[in-house]
């Protein structure tokens, strides 16, 4: 039995990333300089697959205004999730779209290639329902998972503490039959979880777990991102041309020659770094990014059209796409305590997140762990701390 | 205007694959669609409406044959029926022919067909090739003879195909008409157009003017009128083969719409540099016109009309021309160059006002969409807009990518003072329209006025090329009146028309003196009881007199236009869809008009 199809869902919004997520659904946050889904797609492709179905919901124009009907050599099709009502749920939308055995992977992780390898070789071999299982410290935030002889033994969804040692990567290979066992599932607080079934499908037979290694990297909170964009640049996942070390910057880049570009860093398309500017290490430029004259972005996520005033300085700092920084901006870099919903983060590594077309007048600083709502206007020589609400309008 | 598809070397799959290549040709015309097999015998089916009646014809057929050819038609002669839908035949079954253009010399043609005995079953000029075929089969000739012999006869615009029996031979001609040869594995495909064939193969031939070509098992031959061999270059084309598909969206004009964040950063990338304020066209930047004549039709004719306007402001005298005007009253070109804006680089009334500026010794540029176009190879420059294919029908995202291009064009050109200011705006307009498409309130002012009698779109300045393409996109896909005027010229006449059932859609950016002028023009309608929708940024006090506001960015007034446009796009589209309509194939329309 080949593979060639897979289902990937991409239909949550991911509330923890906001305000990064309000105008798209979290496969669509850059890992470095482009779409986590990207990275999902590639790995897809590496491994065989020509035919993708993505389960699109939240926001889900900008997932097909993106990608469109192909990527790279790959067929896509769109399928709705009016309502997130759980990665079962999302699943089964992809039903009709479906004929014979399929992977379906989550699209908000970046992944390697050879986890989706690894997942089909298994179900290859034995034709049983595989799903991917990897070895991390922090069992407790995804679902863990417990192997006897290649067979999943137990499942449990974020338990207590981290004392599992293994966790379910979301990268899983089912034949067709997968859909009447969704069918078949109660539902949990009105919700599908795949996982509910694949506990099912457990009590019925065997489900293989297959050990897999490789570049696994996921975002739960928007500090995160930057983390991610260490994980890709440091494997050299980019698209731009390799300049020397790990410089990658695109041909349709403007670089003045008096910048200075320390790797690790991604310049991407139509970017523009002004003269004395110094960018990187750790840095990704999105697409048509402005870094302006003498300006020093360091350890930062900067997503598609940002414009960075002459003379800032970005430490530590995540932009969503059409920011404008005015000149004189600073962001000094954390650490410092973030605050998510009712939660309080202490000392996190984030100087601060700005969320997409806030505009920044010039001369304003954000206090480590500042987190910006989308639209917000940040008037001249401000002092910005906390978090700061959508449409705001900030003033000394 | 037509679409024509064929194939040799497909075997038993030869069927599937003409009748799918005329599914991705549907936007060319879609009025009756219909195959022919060739094989011992010809065998036909053909069918008046959409590709999916011929599916439903063909269901209790059972066609085969390994070389064939299909058609899919927009009437210029004779009305959508079986009868006319090609292909035509003779009088015998033995010869079946599919065409696209006009056969001018059709009528004495055929009187001379019929005086020799030959019956006609349709009312088209096409019929014509298959008789002739016909008769010089009849001498004695063999197929190939025969077909340019036929060919030899005709005088207008065609591309030709046809089959005869007895062979799995496909025979083709050309002139002015678009024709494209795929090279595949082991089969050659022919089209109008590269996305009837692209899933097979990307190797492309384009053939010219007065070139004939033959697909055999062998392979293809190209020659010229006098049956020497040509030898072609081979292209390769980019386009992804699902670039068709929907993307999940319900209409490609709605893809199309969503897809101008992405069309202009193509449109732009590599083109433009802020931190050095210069635009990079290739050699196009050492033209340095010292005037310009822009030729176009329909909604080109509304980006060339911005064109010149941008052209003037820089002190470049420029004017803007109806192709299909241009040659019946020449004005003087003088040194001017002469751009002809085609989205498809086919379209016959541009292509033949460029013919004429190119007579009387104009250097020509073409703005077009299309790499191996006619334009494109016929003019001494061309500039890309690079905006990807369309399927809609009603143009979108090549209007905006059009704007942009002309915008590049200007300032490659030119020396515009404030490059400085609109380079940036021009970085900044990919961004600006994703903006519109999260926020837009489009649908909910469509909902409002979809039952009204009329549509009125008033702009100045830049946006009154604006206002005219949004009173034509209303027309082209609900079918209702619209007329856009520039904002002055309301009080002289149109304004008698306005009432408070025909609501007013006016384009007012920034808060300058046109703004203030046009927004005394809104006080008028208002006066009159007319709802009025303002399309503004914010800059100006509009929203007093409004009874809707559509919100764009506020940029540069030049880049403003293009943000404009995309909440009429939206307007004009949510109203077609709460009607019901055709959106992506409006009736009595086809995407690129190919006769003039």
């Amino acid at each position: 039995m080949s593979v060639n199809t897979a289902v990937v869902l991409a239909a949550g919004e991911g509330t923890r990333l906001r305000p990064l997520t309000h105008n798209r659904p979290k496969p669509m946050l850059p890992a470095a300089n482009r779409p986590i889904l990207s990275y999902v797609f590639d790995a897809l492709i590496a491994a065989g697959v020509d035919r993708i179905v993505v389960v699109v919901g939240y926001k889900r124009d900008r997932v097909r205004d993106h990608f469109g009907p192909t990527y790279r050599d790959a067929d896509l099709a769109y399928v709705t999730q009016e309502k997130q009502l759980g990665s079962g749920h999302a699943l089964l939308q992809a039903r009709e779209t479906v004929d014979g055995p399929t992977l379906v992977v989550n699209g908000d992780r970046v992944i390697d290639p050879s986890i989706v390898r690894d997942v089909i070789a298994e179900f290859e071999d034995t034709g049983a329902p595989t799903l991917s299982v990897l070895e991390r410290p922090n069992t407790s935030q995804y679902g863990a998972v417990v192997l006897r002889g290649g067979d999943i033994a137990e499942l449990v969804e974020k338990p207590e503490d981290d004392a599992y040692r293994l966790i379910n990567a979301g990268v899983y290979a089912f034949d067709d039959s997968i859909f009447d066992a969704i069918d078949a599932t109660d539902r949990t607080d009105g919700e599908l979880a795949l996982t509910d079934t694949i506990e099912r499908l457990m009590d019925g037979g065997r489900v293989r777990g297959v050990r897999t290694e490789g570049m696994w990297v996921d975002a739960t909170y928007p500090w995160d991102l930057l983390s991610v964009a260490d994980e890709v640049l440091a494997r050299g996942r980019v698209d731009e041309p390799n300049q020397n070390g790990s410089v990658w910057v695109d041909d349709d880049a403007t670089v003045h020659e008096s910048a200075v570009l320390q790797g690790p860093v991604v310049v991407g398309p139509d970017c523009e770094v002004g003269a004395g500017a110094v960018v990187g290490p750790d840095t990704a430029l999105g697409r048509n990014v402005t870094v302006g004259a003498n300006a020093t972005v360091r350890a930062s996520v900067l997503d598609t059209d940002t414009r960075v005033g002459a003379g800032s300085t970005l430490v530590e700092t995540v932009t969503g796409q059409d920011v404008s920084l005015g000149a004189g901006t600073v962001v000094p870099g954390g650490p410092g305590d973030v605050r998510v919903g009712n939660e309080i983060f202490e000392d996190r590594r984030l100087g601060a997140v700005i969320g997409a077309r806030v505009v920044a007048d010039g001369a304003s600083s954000f206090a480590p762990g500042t987190l910006v709502g989308p639209n917000a206007h940040v008037g001249t020589a401000v002092r910005a701390s906390g978090t700061i609400g959508a449409n705001a309008e900030v003033v000394r | 205007m037509c679409g024509i598809i064929g194939c040799v070397g497909r075997g038993d799959e030869t069927l599937d694959v003409l009748v799918e290549g005329l599914s991705k040709l549907e936007y060319r015309g879609y009025d009756s669609a219909g195959v022919a097999l060739s094989g011992d015998r010809i065998e036909i089916c053909k069918q008046s409406g959409e590709i999916d009646d011929l599916r439903a014809a063909l269901e209790s057929r059972e066609l085969g044959g390994a070389a064939g050819i299909g058609h899919t038609r927009w009437s210029t002669h004779g009305p959508p029926t079986d009868a006319n839908a090609h292909p035509h035949m003779d009088c015998h079954g033995e010869v079946a022919v599919v065409h696209n253009g006009i056969i001018e010399n059709y009528q004495q043609l055929r009187d001379e067909l019929v005086g020799a005995g030959h019956t006609f079953d349709s009312d088209t000029d096409t019929e014509v090739v298959p008789h002739l075929i016909e008769a010089a089969l009849a001498d004695g000739a063999d197929p190939e003879t025969a077909f340019r012999r036929a060919i030899g006869r005709l005088e207008g615009s065609y591309a030709v195909a046809a089959v005869v029996a007895g062979e799995d031979v496909v025979h083709v001609a050309r002139n002015d008409s678009p024709l494209v040869l795929g090279l595949g594995e082991d089969a050659t495909y022919l089209a109008s157009d590269v996305p009837a064939f692209r899933e097979h193969t990307d190797r492309v031939v384009y053939l010219d003017d007065g070139e004939f070509a033959r697909l055999d098992a062998e392979g293809w031959t190209v020659t010229d009128t006098g049956g020497n061999e040509v030898e072609k270059t081979v292209d390769t084309v980019e386009w992804d083969p699902e670039e068709t598909g929907k993307s999940g969206y319900d209409h490609f004009m709605l893809k199309e719409i969503h897809e101008q964040p992405r069309a202009l950063r193509q449109c732009l990338r590599g083109r433009v540099d802020e931190l050095s304020a210069s635009v990079d066209i290739g050699d196009l930047g050492d033209l340095s016109p010292t005037g310009v004549h822009f030729v176009a039709c329909g909604t080109s004719y509304h980006a060339a009309l911005y064109g010149a306007h941008l052209f003037r402001e820089a002190g470049i005298p420029a004017q803007t021309f109806l192709a299909s005007e241009y040659a019946t009253s020449v004005p003087p070109i003088g040194d001017a160059l002469v751009v002809g804006v085609t989205q498809s680089g086919e379209t016959a009334d541009t292509l033949s006002a460029l013919r004429e500026a190119r007579r009387r010794g104009a250097r020509t540029l073409t703005v077009t969409n299309t790499v191996g176009s006619t334009a494109a190879r016929e003019c001494d420059h061309a500039l890309y807009i690079r905006a990807g294919p369309e399927i809609g029908v009603a143009a979108s995202k090549t209007f905006a990518s059009q704007l942009t291009a002309l915008t590049l064009l200007v300032l490659g050109t030119t020396r515009v003072s404030d490059a400085r200011d609109l380079i940036p705006a021009l970085r900044n307009l990919p961004g600006d329209v994703q903006e519109i498409l999260d926020t837009s309130t489009a649908e909910a002012v469509a909902e409002e006025y979809v039952d009204a009698g009329a549509y009125f779109f008033i702009g100045r300045g830049y946006q009154y090329p604006v206002a005219l393409e949004g009173a034509l996109k209303m027309k082209e896909i609900t079918y209702k009146h619209a007329e856009g005027f520039a904002a002055g010229e309301l009080k002289h006449g149109p304004l008698a028309l306005v009432t408070e059932d025909t609501p007013v859609f006016a384009v007012v950016t920034g808060d300058g003196e046109m703004a203030r002028k046009t927004i005394g023009n809104v006080k008028e309608v208002e006066a009159r009881d007319a709802p009025v929708v303002a399309v503004t940024d914010g800059q100006s006090d509009v929203e007093r007199y409004a009874d809707h506001v559509l919100e764009v960015p506020a940029t540069d007034p030049r880049t403003a236009a293009t943000l404009a446009n995309v909440q009429l796009q939206l307007v004009s589209y949510h109203t077609a869809n709460m009607l019901g309509r055709s959106i992506d194939k409006p009736r009595n329309l086809a995407k690129s008009v190919t006769v003039e």
